[in-house]
């Protein structure tokens, strides 16, 4: 038989797997949305921000006056100084650095319209290896990117400032991107909330996974594994014989129904495991075999008690029946232990059959055990009731009799019916054998003998023997 | 029964790459606009946006009926869906003769296009490789915008009329 796998492993795996996979994915894609979203909101605004700064920037620089530029970004700078903003050349250099840019424009009006600057910036920034920053140059386009420096996250915009036709009258055509505006954003602060954010969905993730597969688990084992596993005991007690542990399950739902069901089964199995004590083991045999019928050689033995009619009379029924029930299971224990089977009972009879070596003479020590307890016991076990027993041997019919709803397993012929009439003329406590068996177990037993009845169904006397005691 | 659904898996997926495949790019400029109307001939000084090159422009019949309104005090231009204007890009400022175009640069009115960018598509088609690019970031648009206010070439544009983001109008 293949090695039992338990059900509780595949169940608590089943539940861990299905958890982490179900919420996990949840809570992947809900996290995973919200930085999205965090994010494009963020960007959104920056290109939103750039966009508004570049009109404002054209705007500023139309009365001709560029420097004006250079106030509105420091005035920005100072209301959000997570921002900075920068002009640069389409060179790359930082613009409003020299006086370059003054010197052409006063050469194109042909006059000094501009006012030189005394001293030129220091420190110029010049992003012209900026290979983005060169791109956005080229490509006349909106370059955005983030990057990291010095352990803060920016987030930068480089958008070309054109050259429009009315640029032109001070600064020439020869261009077509006067310069470049850079926008840059610390977005260290966003993605700090980003991670936050994951390691919150993480943590509240493993919470509720733990928490629920504690509840599933438990749910599971109490629900269905714990019972379950308790039929299953009941049935292997069941197994080994013992009928006295029922299911309990205080469940009002399938498997409840299921452990009664099983209760109202070992019931019904103790029941008739009860009477198969009483049925013989060849009518077992046979009803398994569905034999219809064979001829063999078996020792009968009928033992009735004498008087139960009378005695019956002044009893309660209850103690009546209780009565007759250990008087028959006594000697049915007698004559199992023998080697017997109990073919029947009849009333208060046992009809006993014993078949295969020294028939004979496990019949009559059967029957011999019997009457000397019953005569022994005075009253006490078996209020002072008397056996009679007679015992035959011969080639008998043996097999199902009846109909097919309904058949007994019964032994038929002249030996049977002898069998029975030797038990009629036995007197209380008197054990009478045919000269069949008086010739089987003669050197075993002492007899007396040996009488002559005269019985029913036969014309002659018959020589029958009374069983004295066994002879060691 | 096993290799009926595999058959059908691979059909399935045929169908699936076959309708992925690329579809065939429409051409957007037609090659016929040099018998089309033309709006400006001799632009021979450089611009920024189309920097140091001779140029020619050219509009077709649709562009003709450009609508001319006044509405509370100003002039406003409305070329009709479907103009197309097409400006001849030469080599050089002062081409020879015999000197042919080497790229051009379109505005088609096409509103509803996802990429058109104040009502118009932007493209610029390179004569060498016949690609057609269309321009759908601020670039010419922004330049453009100017036409409506005045602006330093052709008529000036004195009064600031609304011209459709059109430098040279299409006059009769
Ligand atoms: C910096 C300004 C600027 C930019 C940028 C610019 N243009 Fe122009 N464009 C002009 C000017 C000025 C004219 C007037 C004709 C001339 O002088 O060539 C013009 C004319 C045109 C015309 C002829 C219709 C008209 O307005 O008279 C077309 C078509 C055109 N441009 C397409 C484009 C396309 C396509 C782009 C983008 C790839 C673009 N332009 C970018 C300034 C610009």
């Amino acid at each position: 038989m293949n090695e039992v796998r338990p059900i509780t492993r595949t169940v608590n795996l089943i539940i861990i797997l299905s958890l982490t996979l179900g919420l996990g994915l949840t809570i992947v894609y809900f996290s995973y949305n919200q930085n999205v979203t965090l994010k494009t909101t963020t960007r959104g605004n920056l290109h939103q921000q750039a966009d508004l700064l570049y009109q404002s920037i054209k705007n500023a620089m139309l009365p001709g006056n560029a420097p004006n530029a250079v106030s509105l970004f420091s005035d920005i700078k100072d209301i959000n100084p997570s921002y900075e903003i920068m002009l640069f050349r389409a060179h790359g250099v930082q613009a409003f650095s020299d006086n370059a840019t003054i010197e052409t424009v006063n050469k194109n009006l042909d006059r000094q319209k501009f006012k030189l600057r005394s001293s030129p910036l220091e420190n110029v920034i010049d992003i012209s290896g900026d290979t983005r920053f060169k791109n956005s140059v080229a490509q006349r386009k909106t370059v955005a990117f983030e990057a990291s420096e010095s352990g803060r996250h920016f987030f930068t915009i480089y958008k070309p400032l054109l050259n429009l036709p009315k640029c032109t009258k001070c600064h020439g055509s020869d261009h077509t991107v006067r310069g470049v505006i850079k926008i840059s954003s610390d977005i260290t602060p966003v993605l700090d909330k980003q991670r936050i954010n994951l390691a919150i969905s993480g943590l509240i993730f493993i919470v509720v996974v733990f928490i629920l597969t504690v509840i599933l688990t438990r749910f599971f084992h109490r629900k269905i594994i714990n019972p379950v596993k308790h039929i299953g005991e009941v049935c292997i007690s069941v197994t080994n014989g013992n009928f006295s542990n029922r299911v309990s399950i205080p469940n009002r739902d399938e498997i409840g129904v299921l452990g009664e069901t099983v209760n109202r089964m070992v019931e019904g199995l103790y029941e008739r495991f009860q009477l198969s004590k009483f049925v013989s083991s060849s009518t077992i045999q046979s009803i398994r075999n569905k034999d219809r019928g064979a001829r063999a050689e078996i020792a009968i033995l009928f033992s009735d008690i004498r008087s139960f009619t009378a005695f019956s009379e002044n009893l309660p029924p209850e103690e009546v029946v209780e009565r007759l029930n250990g008087i028959l299971s006594f000697q049915t224990d007698i004559i199992h232990r023998n080697g017997g089977d109990v073919d029947k009972y009849v009333g208060d009879e046992v009809v006993a059959l014993f078949s295969g070596e020294e028939k004979e003479y496990r019949a009559c020590k059967s029957a011999l055990e019997i009457q000397q307890e019953v005569e022994a016991d005075a009253g006490k076990r078996f209020g002072g009731l008397h056996l009679g027993i007679g015992i035959n041997a011969g080639e008998v019919i043996l097999g199902m009799i009846g109909s097919e709803e309904r058949a007994d397993f019964t032994v038929i012929g002249d030996h049977v019916n002898f069998a029975s009439r030797l038990c009629d003329a036995a007197k209380p406590g008197q054990v009478i054998i045919s000269e069949n068996i008086y010739n089987m177990v003669k050197d075993r037993f002492k007899l007396s003998s040996p009488y002559k009845i005269k019985v029913k169904g036969k014309e002659n006397y018959q020589k029958v023997f009374i069983l004295e005691e066994r002879v060691e | 029964m096993k290799h009926r659904i595999f058959l059908t898996v691979i059909a399935i997926s045929l169908i699936f790459i076959s309708s992925c495949k690329k579809k065939e790019v429409k051409q957007l400029v037609p090659d016929d606009y040099k018998g089309w109307a033309m709006t400006a001939t001799e632009l021979t000084y450089p611009i920024p946006g189309h920097e140091s090159h001779y140029r020619q422009i050219f509009i077709n019949k649709i562009g003709e009926n450009v609508k001319i309104e006044k509405k509370n005090g100003r002039v406003y231009y409305d070329y009709p869906r479907g103009t197309i204007i097409v400006k001849e890009i030469y080599p050089t400022l002062e081409p020879k003769k015999g000197d042919k175009p080497i790229s051009l640069s379109v505005m088609i009115k096409d509103p509803d296009n996802p990429l058109s960018r104040d009502k118009w598509l932007w493209i610029v088609k390179n004569l060498k490789t016949g690609k057609e690019k269309v321009i759908d970031y601020e670039f010419c648009f922004d330049c453009h915008a100017n036409a409506n206010e005045p602006y330093p070439y052709g008529d000036g544009n004195k009064n600031g009329d609304f011209r459709d983001y059109v430098y040279f109008p299409y006059r009769k």
